[in-house]
């Protein structure tokens, strides 16, 4: 594949999963209504078309979160916000730990757990599903295919000029120009989600001061992991500070103390609690150890007294083993079996680590507790053979 | 792979292979039909039209893939049935239902299959040093809850790909030739594999390479499956 048709896969690609004309804009693209579909001739078909194909794939995807309990509560925050278009929204909830959601034009909406493991609390989550709604309200993935479109014609138009007259270095400079401007279509794209996203859940009596947080919290993340910066110039998200400091102004003008408003963090934590354990042992396995640390100590802030959480600080630990990690290790895991609610391999964990430290009594001890309360423990001879050792 | 990739590879292999003409692959080159009535089941094809645009995109269009996907059916039957064959139709199970899940799946097998048939055996440079002259690709003992459900004994899938070059992409390539530059227009690729739907062995495949194919009407689209399967051993 050559460089220019390369370019055009990948513009192809950023133009298909959504992203402007602004609202009420002389040429803009109507709402869609509910239970709109487009016209078959239409170039908003041709994406629906391949949409539906990427959904097909979605349907029977082994990726995605089986559990009833938490697809309906996420169904029902949807359709609160989403009101008469809910039925034309088809949520699917990916296991897989990064924080993203993704609206496609024919309605489907991914729902990626990493995102479930991050936001504190329903207002947040009902935030960043209105912002995807926000997204499929306003066609931008038609938008933005018609934009892309037309700056890629101009763009080859003038490619072929420059290269017949022998200035072909021209032809490339103006594809870089047009894949900035493509870019910047998108932010302003993205400012308008998040203008709809923070209507729709005040208009769903969620705290309206929850909106900036979510970005507060990955923007903290981000800054701690191993993704560095894009360029600005490519970035297909506005800068985050700049939407934290309009999602606060916003919420400074619409909160009043008087309404109402809740943040549903119990009904969210009683949802999310049960796979919460999968989705941090998922998070470990990025190996992003800086980012999660970052994470784990907002979760352990927020809920102290939960000896899971503890426990996956010491697995942290552990799985990075840095110089004086072993010991941090198993102080965390001390602290989730003083703590209450560890799960069983808190035992097993510390076990393997006072044996390797020679405190044979000690870890003898704790993987007497683990097989007390994991009696069918799939390893219980492996334990039993380690007990022997220590005998 | 994303569909939109298949355009180029396939381009990449066409212009690698030196645009030559259809070339089925045997399994067993002695291969010959067995006397009596042989059933075979039409899988959905997967077609997928699109506008290629000035600017070089490809722009999925929904109306011509449809109408597309109903000559390329009713031209494979009727080929079938010239042929001798016993057509059973494909009915879709229930809607949402185990089954349903398994025949799209084994037609996106299919994709990936007949794309590495496509790479390793039709490009000479990446031909794999242990398969050699045999030709021994499968779908696999999956095919078998088909042949349960449809009793037929052979499974016909067919993949396409077609691009037409938009008037914007033609005033282009037209422009772009008077002053000496190369612009490329629309193409039409597919492949299709005759599957034996007791073991999932691939018995017979085929491929074509048509830049100025059309699937959009009838009367070319036929022709497009009769040159596809014109070498078919049924």
């Amino acid at each position: 594949m050559n460089g220019p048709a390369s370019l055009l896969v990948v513009l192809a690609v950023f133009a298909v999963t959504a992203c402007a004309t602004p609202r009420g804009a002389p040429g803009a693209l109507s709402d869609v209504r509910p239970a709109q579909r487009p016209t078959l001739d239409s170039d908003e078909a041709g994406l629906w078309m391949q949409m539906d194909r990427v959904e097909q794939g979605l349907r029977t995807s082994g990726h995605l979160v089986t559990d009833t309990a938490v697809r309906t509560y996420l169904r029902d925050i949807l359709c609160k916000l989403a009101t008469d278009y809910c039925p034309d929204i088809r949520l699917y909830v990916v296991q897989t730990p990064h924080f993203n959601a993704s609206m496609a034009p024919n309605g489907v909406m991914q729902v990626w757990t990493g995102l479930l493991l991050r936001a504190d609390n329903e207002a947040q989550l009902a935030y960043v599903l209105g912002h995807e709604l926000g997204h499929y309200l306003r066609r931008h993935s038609v938008q933005r295919w018609r934009d892309v479109r037309t700056k890629t014609n101009v763009t080859a138009v003038f490619t072929v000029l420059t290269a017949a007259a022998g200035h072909g270095y021209i032809g490339s400079l103006a594809q870089l120009v047009a894949l900035g401007s493509i870019m910047q279509f998108s932010r302003d794209n993205e400012r308008e989600a998040d203008e709809i996203g923070f209507e729709l859940m005040v208009r769903a009596g969620y705290d309206p001061r929850e909106a900036s947080k979510v970005w507060e919290s990955l923007d903290k993340e981000r800054r701690a992991g191993k993704d560095s910066d894009p360029l600005i110039f490519f970035a297909t998200h506005p800068p985050t500070d700049e939407r934290i400091d309009t999602l606060k102004e916003l919420a400074r003008k619409t909160y009043t103390p008087d309404r109402d408003w809740t943040d549903g963090r119990q009904a969210y934590l009683k949802a999310v609690r049960p796979l919460r354990a999968t989705l941090l042992r998922d998070e470990l396995r990025l190996r992003d150890f800086a980012r999660t640390q970052v994470l784990l100590a907002r979760l352990v802030a927020a809920e102290p007294a939960s000896g899971q959480l503890h426990f996956f600080q010491g697995e942290l630990y552990r799985l990075r083993n840095d110089d004086g990690d072993p010991a941090r290790a198993l102080e965390s895991y001390e602290r989730a079996l003083a703590t209450g609610g560890a799960p069983p391999e808190t035992n097993r964990a510390a076990g393997l680590l006072l044996m390797r430290r020679g405190e044979k009594d000690r870890a003898r001890a704790a993987f007497d507790r683990y097989l007390t309360e994991a009696p069918d423990a799939e390893d219980k001879s492996m334990i039993h053979a380690y007990l022997e050792q220590l005998r | 792979m994303n569909p939109r990739h298949w355009i180029w590879l396939l381009s990449l292999i066409v212009v690698l292979s030196g645009c030559a003409q259809s070339t089925a692959l045997l399994r067993d080159k002695s291969w010959q039909r067995q006397p009596g009535t042989v059933r075979v089941v039409i899988m959905p094809p997967d077609v997928q039209l699109s506008e290629l645009t000035a600017g070089g995109l490809l722009e999925p269009k929904a109306d011509w893939t449809e109408r597309a996907r109903e000559h390329v059916a009713s031209a494979l039957e009727k080929h079938l049935q010239t042929k001798g064959a016993t057509v059973v139709t494909y009915e879709p199970p229930a809607s949402g239902g185990e089954d349903d899940s398994a025949d799209v799946q084994l037609v996106k097998l299919h994709d990936a299959v007949g794309g590495a048939i496509l790479v390793h055996k039709y490009l000479p440079v990446l031909a794999l040093p242990t398969k050699g002259d045999r030709f021994d690709w499968t779908l696999g003992a999956g095919v078998k809850q088909l042949q349960a459900r449809t009793g037929a004994d052979y499974a016909v899938f067919v993949f396409f790909r077609d691009s037409y070059a938009s008037a914007g992409r033609v005033a282009l390539i037209v422009g772009a030739a008077i002053l000496g530059v190369g612009v490329q227009g629309g193409q039409q690729v597919g492949f299709a594999s005759l599957v034996d739907l007791r073991t999932g062995d691939i018995v017979w495949f085929n491929r074509l390479f048509n830049p100025a194919g059309d699937l959009r009407t009838a009367e070319p689209a036929g022709n497009a499956v009769q040159s596809l399967l014109v070498q078919m051993p049924l």
